[in-house]
């Protein structure tokens, strides 16, 4: 015996060092450098398997039925092998789903039936009783065996008188505020516990240490291995010995050690607290790997020695009574109380760990499918998060008490492993909803509740029961009767079902019903639509992206926005909480300018707050709070219409789709007018999808959204107006934002205008897709509308609108330019057709133009005469004439109208007429100039033009030349051996009226040469810029004195010509010249 | 040739069918019929023959464990799919 009060310090130290671990451990979580992620620490968390059962039961077990206590821990090991796909599978689902149970898993994958996960949450509320109630007495009688009290006890309490109702009261009492305090710190369910997993892998690890420490001093320290043992049992009882260590008829037959190792393996992985440390406190899927052979290790290690410490405690005490606890008792027998201290600490540790995550386990399951659905009926409050934490806390310790309860029904007429397998059968029965929920996509919701009602009937009715009755509670022969009197109803012998031990009695009869009818059912009813989508989660989690339709099938009737949602998550799980998940998830996603998602965003954002709630209140509650949330708000989910109805051919198109774009595009290529392709597509349109009226707007040259084409009944209002671009429209956004506009119910359209129009036309959900071809603008607007059909507007559909609308861009485009550029060569050809009329005016008017030229020089005595004008361009300002008066004397004139256009020709005309009229009487040149001028100055101010004119007068009887010179070329004269240039005072004319021209006179002689030119000649530029001038004009002529005039004006033309090539003259030019010849010729 | 060995062992661990597989052969070598061979009161090495099966085949089926750990290790580190 050890003081109590030893004991007690002991323990409260150990305690102290647990709740030092799960701070720490906390801390890092917190600081984001986990201790706890790691694989070793969740392989040893996987050990809170390893109970009081196994450490102080299972050497009960081996002491009394033998070797059958081994199939509890090597179904475990099998199961290993399938962790890699099952398990994984497990997790995977779970991360993704944010899982917060057993029971919420089960009841998630059946369509977050919340009647499930109640029944799930009930069943393992009663099964987990006997486990509790196991470690509850395992904890309080190894405290007796110790100590000598029945209870935990202080020797504080003997000053007091506080009155213990039963054996373990205060044991529970300790683990209830021990799981409080390390169990329930938060309410987020889904997130790992890590002060909770760190405090069980050190557990493990003093469990093991002490099992092994107590293993190795009885085998090898008290006798000498196990060789050792078997001998000397076998000398004293070698019956006992072969009836432990083989297989015989009775207890431990093939049948029930089959039936053991079925329940260990289910049980160790469906268990609340297995799926607690398993799926929901696993960090990493890799880890599954190492703990895989690490956790069938620790517990080969945990049972190495209780053979051994079973065979020598029988040794030692003669019997095996009392051998659920030889590992406490044989080392103080010994005389070792230390060792039994130390034994001591691993019993409360096994026994602690376990009660802590099972607690926890089933209090979040109590909390959210049972409390919850009754919770959410109310209007969700702020002090809610505050309820739900507390709630939670009650679960765990009512959980316990349950327990406690049970331990004190039942007590002492069990052994600690026979208890513990009644819990096994209970957590067996989930295996067929879960496993057929993960590989069998049939699987229904009906089935699902049947078997597990019915297993659960079963398990009452065989194995509860009789345990409560056979504890003496209730004094009954029911078990050897039946009730009634009714023997094939006998609980331990259903339906006359004898020769089988009450595990494998259970086992058959409950997995027999549980698996027909979740079978049965599963074949013969169908699956909801929400079972449907969860189907798809669950069965096909590994599925590759590409393999799931990628289109929404639902839709919100009424948009919702995100401040909506963040304030409904607020009220359950605290606001920072709801914030920060927020801003997490809408990370990379578009917000649009009112602040809400896309509306094929909307769905996942539903779908992302489900999720959120469902880490603390469980997928179903929380799928009914959105639920109960949209409807408040008038919204609902609903499917959208599905204008596909075909199989999917591939991952993003319906045969359907393809087929519009194929005719789409057979529209565009068999025509060129645009109206016959906009009319098709819209027939198209309108004959293949539901539509009432499709109008295809193009934005015309004043920009204005012109309706082009429509077609469909009805909607006067919208086809005959066109629209301007104002963002006041919905046309006006879509073309400017260049973005589809789509409004699947008009009954939430915020616009006025198109409210009233749709109103009245009746029109129930539109688009307005802008017509535009890859990265560039739009060019018009394709609306279309429906009168019947709400949530017409799929993402795929308003994709293939968008497609459709692309190319339709592209044909406007090619039709656009096609235009453009006949357009173009029409207007080309014009102007070549004007070009060649104006040429041929002008060559007219040329022509016209030197038929006013005299058409040969007049004939004088003494005199000879050559003249010669060649226009620049077709009309010239060149004009030269001659008015002969008798046969002696001769008027000449040379003018040159400033410019050489059609407008100088006219004025040149002009001048030609006037000068005409003037020269109907002779009169000196000084006053024909004057006349001139005075005649002419109105018109040459009005054109802006001027003239310059020589004017000269021969007189061929007294060889006189009388002259005057209006600003005109200075004439040159060959005169007595020298060139002279004529020159007299006079202004050019039209610059001012009333100008007096001077008038010279002088008498030639024979063989002089008169030169009369216009400026043409010496203007005339050479290659080198260098002017043709006059000094070279005189030398050239002072070579042909002698030449007759007509050859002068030939050369001097070629000169100028050869002169200025390789350009063209640039001005007209003309010349006269008069030689007089000798009387004698 | 030794490395040619580990290289296919390896791989052949990496299918969810070898798994499946020893999951299977693990529940018929635990159960009757099989089991009945060792059931025998027998003690080789003075320990009980069904005993010593069973603690043997537990190691072994450990290291099998261990050996698969070890390949899906290699797999993920390798980045290939199995």
């Amino acid at each position: 015996m050890l003081g109590v009060d030893l004991v007690w310090g002991t323990a409260l130290l150990y305690i102290a060092l647990l709740f030092l671990v799960a701070y720490y451990a906390d801390r890092r979580q917190k600081a984001g450098r986990s201790i706890t992620a790691n694989p070793l620490v969740y392989s040893l968390s996987i050990a809170v398997y390893a109970t009081t059962w196994t450490y102080y039961g299972s050497v009960g077990r081996a002491a009394t039925t033998g070797i059958d206590f081994l199939p509890i821990y090597l179904g475990p090991t099998l199961t290993a092998f399938s962790w890699w796909f099952l398990l994984k599978k497990i997790v995977r689902i779970s991360k993704e789903n944010n899982i917060t149970s057993i029971a919420d898993f089960i009841s998630s994958r059946y369509g977050r039936s919340q009647w499930l996960g109640a029944i799930i949450t009930v069943i393992t509320l009663m099964g987990i009783m006997p486990y509790i109630a196991l470690q509850l007495k395992a904890v309080s009688t190894s405290f007796t065996i110790i100590t000598g009290y029945h209870d935990f006890h202080l020797g504080l309490m003997e000053r007091f008188y506080i009155p213990s109702p039963h054996p373990g009261f205060f044991t529970a009492l300790l683990l209830c505020l021990f799981s409080v305090l390390f169990g329930a710190r938060h309410l987020v369910s889904a997130e790992r516990h890590e002060g909770l997993v760190a405090a069980i892998a050190l557990e493990s690890i003093v469990k093991l240490l002490a099992m092994l420490c107590v293993g190795v001093f009885i085998t090898y320290g008290i006798f000498d291995g196990l060789g050792d043992l078997c001998n000397r049992l076998g000398a004293k009882d070698p019956a006992l010995l072969a009836r432990l260590t083989t297989l015989d008829g009775g207890e431990n037959s093939y049948t029930s050690w089959f039936s053991l190792l079925a329940l260990s393996m289910s049980a160790v992985m469906l268990l609340p607290r297995q799926f607690q440390v398993m799926v929901l406190e696993n960090a990493h899927e890799s880890h599954l790997n190492s703990a895989a052979w690490r956790f069938p290790a620790y517990m080969f290690l945990m049972n190495l020695f209780v053979m051994p410490i079973a065979l020598a405690g029988i040794l030692m005490t003669g019997s095996s009574a009392g051998a659920d606890y030889f590992v406490l008792t044989l080392p103080m027998k010994a005389g070792h109380p230390w060792l039994a201290l130390v034994a001591f600490l691993g019993g409360f540790s096994a026994s602690a760990g376990m009660v802590m995550v099972e607690s926890v386990a089933v209090s979040t399951m109590l909390l959210n499918h049972v409390l919850m659905p009754v919770v959410i009926r109310f209007t969700p409050q702020g002090w809610f998060p505050l309820l739900l934490i507390n709630l939670k806390r009650f679960g765990i310790i009512l959980v316990i008490f349950l327990g406690y309860l049970y331990q004190g029904i039942v007590g002492d007429s069990y052994a600690l492993a026979n208890m513990g397998l009644i819990s096994f059968s209970a957590a067996t029965q989930f295996a067929p909803s879960l496993i057929g929920g993960l590989y069998w996509p049939r699987g229904n919701k009906a089935g699902a509740i049947t078997g597990l009602l019915l297993g659960f009937a079963v398990w009452c009715y065989t194995l509860l029961f009789p345990s409560i009755v056979k504890a003496g509670k209730w004094h009954s022969d029911l078990l050897d009767l039946g009730p009634f009197g009714l023997s094939f109803l006998k609980p331990q012998a259903l339906f006359g079902l004898t020769g089988l031990d009450p595990w494998t009695h259970a086992l058959f009869w409950s997995m027999f019903l549980n698996i027909s009818a979740y079978l049965l059912l599963s074949i013969l009813y169908g699956q909801g639509e929400k079972e449907k989508e969860q189907v798809a989660r669950f069965v096909r989690v590994f599925a590759p992206e590409s393999e799931t339709p990628q289109w929404e099938t639902k839709r919100l009737s009424k948009p919702v926005t995100i401040v909506q949602f963040v304030n409904l998550m607020s009220k359950f799980i605290g606001e920072p909480q709801a914030h920060a998940a927020i801003s997490d998830y809408l990370g990379e996603r578009d917000i649009d300018g009112k602040g809400g998602v896309s509306e094929f965003e909307l769905p996942n954002l539903k779908r992302f707050v489900e999720k959120t709630l469902a880490a603390s209140l469980g997928g179903a509650a929380a799928g009914a709070v959105v639920e109960s949330f949209l409807s408040d708000i008038g919204s609902k989910m609903e499917s959208v219409y599905d204008i596909f109805s075909t199989v999917r051919t591939s991952r993003d198109q319906s045969r359907e789709a393809l087929f519009v774009r194929l005719r789409a595009s057979e529209i565009m290529n068999r025509s060129l007018e645009l109206n016959i392709i906009m009319a098709d597509l819209l027939e198209l349109l309108l004959r293949e999808f539901k539509l009432d009226l499709c109008v295809i707007r193009l934005l015309n040259d004043k920009g204005v959204l012109q309706v082009r084409s429509f077609k469909g009944e009805g909607g006067e209002r919208i086809t005959a107006e066109d629209r301007i671009l104002e963002i006041d429209t919905h046309v006006g956004e879509a073309f400017l934002g260049q973005r589809t506009e789509f409004f699947n119910d008009t009954a939430y359209i915020t616009k006025p205008i198109a409210k009233e129009i749709f109103q009245r036309e009746g029109i129930k959900s539109f688009a307005h897709v802008p017509i535009s071809s890859e990265g560039s603008p739009p060019v018009g607007v394709l609306s279309v509308f429906s009168r019947s059909i709400i949530g017409l507007f799929t993402e795929q559909f308003v994709e293939l609108l968008e497609s459709l609308a692309g190319q339709l861009a592209q044909a406007v485009g090619i039709v656009t330019e096609r235009e453009a550029r006949e357009e173009e060569r029409r207007q080309k050809e014009a102007a070549q057709l004007e070009n060649a009329r104006v040429t041929r005016d002008l060559e007219l008017a040329k022509q016209i133009q030197l038929s006013l030229l005299p058409e040969s020089p007049p004939l004088v005595h003494g005199v000879r005469f050559a003249c010669r004008c060649t226009p620049a361009t077709h009309v010239g300002g060149d004009y030269y004439d001659f008015f002969q008066r008798g046969e002696d004397l001769v008027d000449m004139v040379m003018a040159d109208v400033s410019g050489h256009s059609v407008g100088a020709a006219l004025i040149m005309v002009e001048t030609r007429s006037v000068l005409r009229a003037q020269m109907q009487s002779s009169r000196p040149t000084g006053e024909i100039l004057g006349v001139l001028n005075d005649l002419l100055c109105e018109d040459l101010t009005r054109s802006e033009l001027f003239i310059t004119m020589f004017c000269a007068k021969y007189d061929s009887a007294s060889r006189t030349l009388s002259y005057a010179n209006a600003g005109h070329t200075r004439p040159l004269l060959f005169h007595k051996g020298a060139w002279q240039e004529l020159d007299s005072e006079g202004l050019i004319l039209g610059v001012q009226k009333d100008v007096d021209f001077e008038q010279k006179s002088l008498v030639l002689e024979p063989g002089d040469l008169l030169f009369i030119y216009t400026d043409g000649i010496i203007e005339a530029e050479g290659s080198t810029q260098e002017l043709f001038g006059v000094a070279r004009l005189c030398g050239l002529l002072s070579e042909m004195l002698e030449r007759e005039p007509e050859q002068i004006i030939e050369r001097v033309m070629a000169e100028v010509t050869a002169f200025s090539r390789p350009h063209t003259l640039q001005d007209d030019i003309s010349m006269i010249v008069m030689k007089l010849v000798n009387d004698s010729n | 040739m030794n490395r040619r060995i580990k290289d296919v062992v390896l791989r052949r661990l990496r299918l969810k069918d070898t798994w499946v597989i020893c999951f299977v052969l693990g529940l018929i070598m635990m159960n009757y019929p099989f089991i009945s061979i060792f059931n025998k009161s027998a003690r080789p090495f003075g320990i009980p023959m069904l005993y010593l099966y069973l603690l043997i085949g537990w190691v072994f089926s450990i290291f099998i464990v261990y050996l698969f750990s070890r390949a899906a290790r290699h797999d993920s580190e390798t980045g290939r799919r199995p």
